[in-house]
């Protein structure tokens, strides 16, 4: 039964959900659905060869945008339906091949049309000759069971009645000759995989030939208007996917996965069993496509593979659960093309080329899995699950695939281009400039920075004579001088702060004094007497200054210490002095 | 006679041009729709479905049709776009028998809403539930609700069921748009 649950799934920016049927109940595979223009009206069908419960109710079902329009019971359960130009009738309506135990059915115009048997394989004399001599009674069945036994024992492949008899109880045994040994015996083999491969032109609506893959480890070749078989091309194992491109009647290549683990690479006159390449898989192929040039396998142990044409692997990426199924994408108006990879974890997640672009979650696990033209929509998803559901998706128009990996490295910021500003003609004039007179401009810029180092040891050299710093340059005696001048005129307090910077030794016999315009200013005290300095203490001292005139002018004052017996100062502050508010007198 | 016939004339008398937008998926009906707009000596009769990016534009008298299918990948967006800024109407064709694509007809109004140039206009929308004559197709009230009219609040709408080919709903719808896009031009006006 489909599952009911309606659990809200991650929305997704890049799918929109066209159409849920959880009570569809398909029991489809990826081979087994086709996306096709079968009425040549532009209205693409759905095309799915439903297994049925899996022993009977096989049926080939069509789907028309939502609704099923046909339906054709199938006798065996299918392995494979394909779509393909078998005329060149207008309008061009493609048949549909459905692969089903030996037969191919082909429909046109969704009426059954032909039915292709694969050609009887040889039967082992001896078993012949058993049903030979069975026809006439000549044989005791049970004696025959033993030899026909004996016969499997030792390898050989037995016709299907045969290996029916082998089955059966004593007692049966001679009921089940006399019902059968009146036909013709005939050992016939299944088919597995089904494709197509256009026969002398490239055209998308060209004329096709089927390509079969079976159960007795080859590769066959149809006419698609005779239904002969054109070439016959044996594997070292039974195939199970096929991937053919090329044409017939130029060069062709059929990849194909099989059975035991391999991927072999066909070519044209390979008819002799010539294997072109082989890779070897660790695992099983649960799935394969090409996209360009390279071939996509998914193996059962969750493992995604990449390889060239020539079969050397690009990449392997580890799957976060186990792979149901693949599908390659192929979205042409975007230049778009991925991988599609169902998951067991119900989730199907798109890889371009080994980067995760985006995840679907799905309500159940895919196991049939779809794109391309559906009704009119180019970009369709549809996918049939393990419970029978059928999911379609549609592609957003506005749909972007981040170029990276969805599940780690760098953040997309990082591939966002700046906007660097264009160069500007002044920019591009300054280059030239520069590549031009490189050498003058070095030599200038040198003697500038010369000329520069010059002055500054000159001012260096004249504040070291002049003493010209609030900063004692006499190691014998490190003092620090600062100076503030308060107030607003005509009368202002100065004072002077002086510190011993040294550690340890500390100053004596200093004395501080005043360079000033006596005809503007007049110090209250002109002459500071310093006590020993102790290292690291802020020792203050001020004065008085009355400003003499009114005329709003300023002068510079410049604070000296001096050493006994030293004629050039310790140290030199230079104050600038604030023009004086003027005094009401009264 | 054209369905917009008194508009015409009402928008002769104010002196006035209008321009109306046919948009829609591709297949939907908007080529059988206008040709019914247009005055019988100029109707198109073998009608092919649009296909990738192809503008129809007809006047008739002071009214102005253009129309163009919202199939691609927006490839030819930008183009269609620039006349949104003009129009004075939308009338949004739906093939209600295409149900895969509802979702699709959907999105691409959503991006007509809020496009720029449509966003803060209360410019009338009239849909068309086309095709109603087939079988598969759904009522327009099914069709309203998948296409979540509902939520469209800043916008005169309304929706009819038509069928193109016979031109089965199609006066109702224009009456209404008629009488919209004059109401618009009235107070406007003011
Ligand atoms: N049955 C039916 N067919 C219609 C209707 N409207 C349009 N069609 C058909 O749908 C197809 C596409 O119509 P068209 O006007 O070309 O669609 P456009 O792509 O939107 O311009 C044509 O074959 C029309 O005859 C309708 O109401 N009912
Ligand atoms: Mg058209």
């Amino acid at each position: 039964m489909p599952a009911m649950d309606e659990q809200p799934l991650e929305a997704n920016d890049k799918w929109l959900d066209a159409y849920n049927d959880r009570v569809a109940s398909l029991y489809t595979f990826t081979q087994c659905m086709t996306l096709s223009d079968i009425q040549a009206d532009g209205d693409y069908k759905l095309i799915i060869a439903d297994l049925g419960t899996g022993s009977y109710d096989m049926k080939l079902k069509v789907y028309k945008n939502t609704n099923l329009m046909s339906e054709h019971t199938i006798i065996d359960l299918p392995t494979g339906v394909v779509t393909f130009y078998m005329d060149t009738l207008e309008p061009r309506t493609p048949a549909i091949a459905v692969a089903s135990g030996p037969y191919i059915y082909v429909y046109k115009n969704l009426r059954p049309y032909f039915k292709f048997t694969l050609p009887p394989l040889d039967i082992h004399p001896v078993e012949q000759d058993l049903w030979d001599q069975a026809k006439m009674d000549q044989v005791n069945p049970l004696v025959m069971r033993e030899t026909l036994e004996n016969l499997r024992m030792e390898g050989s492949v037995l016709t299907v009645r045969s290996l029916r008899m082998l089955q059966l109880d004593a007692s049966d045994l001679d009921p089940f000759v006399q019902v059968h040994k009146a036909s013709a015996l005939k050992r016939q083999t299944v088919i597995t995989c089904l494709g197509t491969l256009k026969k002398s032109l490239a055209d998308d609506d060209a004329i096709s030939c089927l390509v079969l893959g079976t159960e007795n480890k080859a590769i066959y070749i149809l006419d698609p208007e005779a239904f002969t078989v054109l070439a016959t091309m044996e594997l070292p194992s039974v195939p199970v996917f096929l991937s053919v491109n090329g044409l017939f009647d130029v060069e062709y290549r059929i990849v194909t996965s099989c059975r035991n683990g391999c991927v072999y690479t066909l070519k044209r006159g390979a008819s002799e069993g010539v294997v072109k390449h082989c890779i070897e898989l660790k695992s099983q192929p649960v799935g394969m496509e090409r996209i360009n040039k390279n071939i996509y396998v998914g193996t059962m142990d969750q493992m995604l593979h990449c390889f060239t044409a020539k079969g050397k692997k690009l990449w392997t990426v580890k799957m976060p659960s186990t792979i149901m199924t693949l599908e390659a994408i192929d979205f042409k108006p975007k230049g778009f093309k991925a991988v599609a990879v169902a998951l067991a974890n119900r989730q199907v997640q798109l890889y371009k080329e080994k980067y995760l672009v985006d995840v679907i979650h799905t309500e159940d696990v895919v196991t049939g899995l779809r794109f391309g033209r559906f009704a009119r929509e180019e970009g369709t998803m549809v996918m049939t699950t393990k419970s029978g559901s059928l999911f379609v998706k549609i592609l957003k128009r506005s749909a972007k695939f981040e170029e990276r990996d969805l599940a780690a490295g760098p953040p997309s910021a990082q591939n966002v281009k700046l906007n660097v500003p264009k160069k500007t003609k002044l920019f591009v004039d300054q280059t030239l400039r520069e590549r031009e007179n490189a050498v003058s401009m070095h030599r200038t810029f040198q003697r500038d920075l010369y000329l520069l180092r010059l002055n500054v040891a000159r001012e260096y050299a004249k504040a070291l004579d002049n003493s010209m710093n609030p900063i004692s340059s006499d190691p014998t005696e490190p003092l620090k001088l600062s100076a503030q001048i308060q107030g607003i005129g005509p009368t202002f307090k100065l004072t002077v702060n002086l510190q011993n910077t040294s550690l340890t030794q500390a100053s004596s016999n200093l004395f501080i004094t005043f360079e000033f315009d006596d005809r503007l200013y007049s110090f209250r005290k002109k002459f500071i007497q310093v006590p020993m300095l102790v290292p690291g203490l802020n020792y203050i001292f001020d004065t008085f200054i009355d400003c003499q005139n009114d005329k709003g002018v300023s002068d510079n004052v410049k604070v000296f210490v001096l050493k006994q017996g030293k004629s050039v100062p310790l140290i030199t502050g230079v104050i600038s002095m604030p023009v004086a508010e003027t005094v009401i007198m009264s | 006679m054209g369905f917009f016939d008194t508009l015409a004339q009402w928008l002769g008398v104010k002196k006035r041009e209008v321009n109306v937008l046919v948009v829609g998926l591709d297949n939907s009906g908007k080529t059988t729709i206008i040709n019914h707009f247009k005055p019988h000596d100029s109707k198109n009769h073998d009608i092919v479905p649009t296909v990738g990016f192809n503008v129809e534009r007809f006047t008739s008298k002071a009214l102005a049709f253009t129309a163009f299918d919202m199939s691609g990948q927006g490839r030819y967006r930008n183009l269609w776009e620039h006349y949104y800024r003009e129009c004075h109407g939308v009338i949004f064709v739906i093939d209600s028998s295409d149900k895969l694509r509802m979702v699709v007809a959907k999105d691409e109004l959503d991006l007509l809403l809020q496009h720029s140039d449509l966003k803060n206009r209360r410019i009338p929308i009239l849909f068309f539930a086309n095709k109603m004559d087939l079988r598969e197709s759904v009522s327009s009230v099914k069709c309203s609700s998948l296409m979540g009219l509902d939520q469209i609040r800043d916008k005169p709408w309304h929706i009819c069921a038509s069928n193109a080919v016979t031109g089965e709903g199609l006066s109702e719808g224009v009456d209404w748009l008629t009488d919209q896009i004059k109401d618009l031009i009235e107070s406007k006006k003011k």
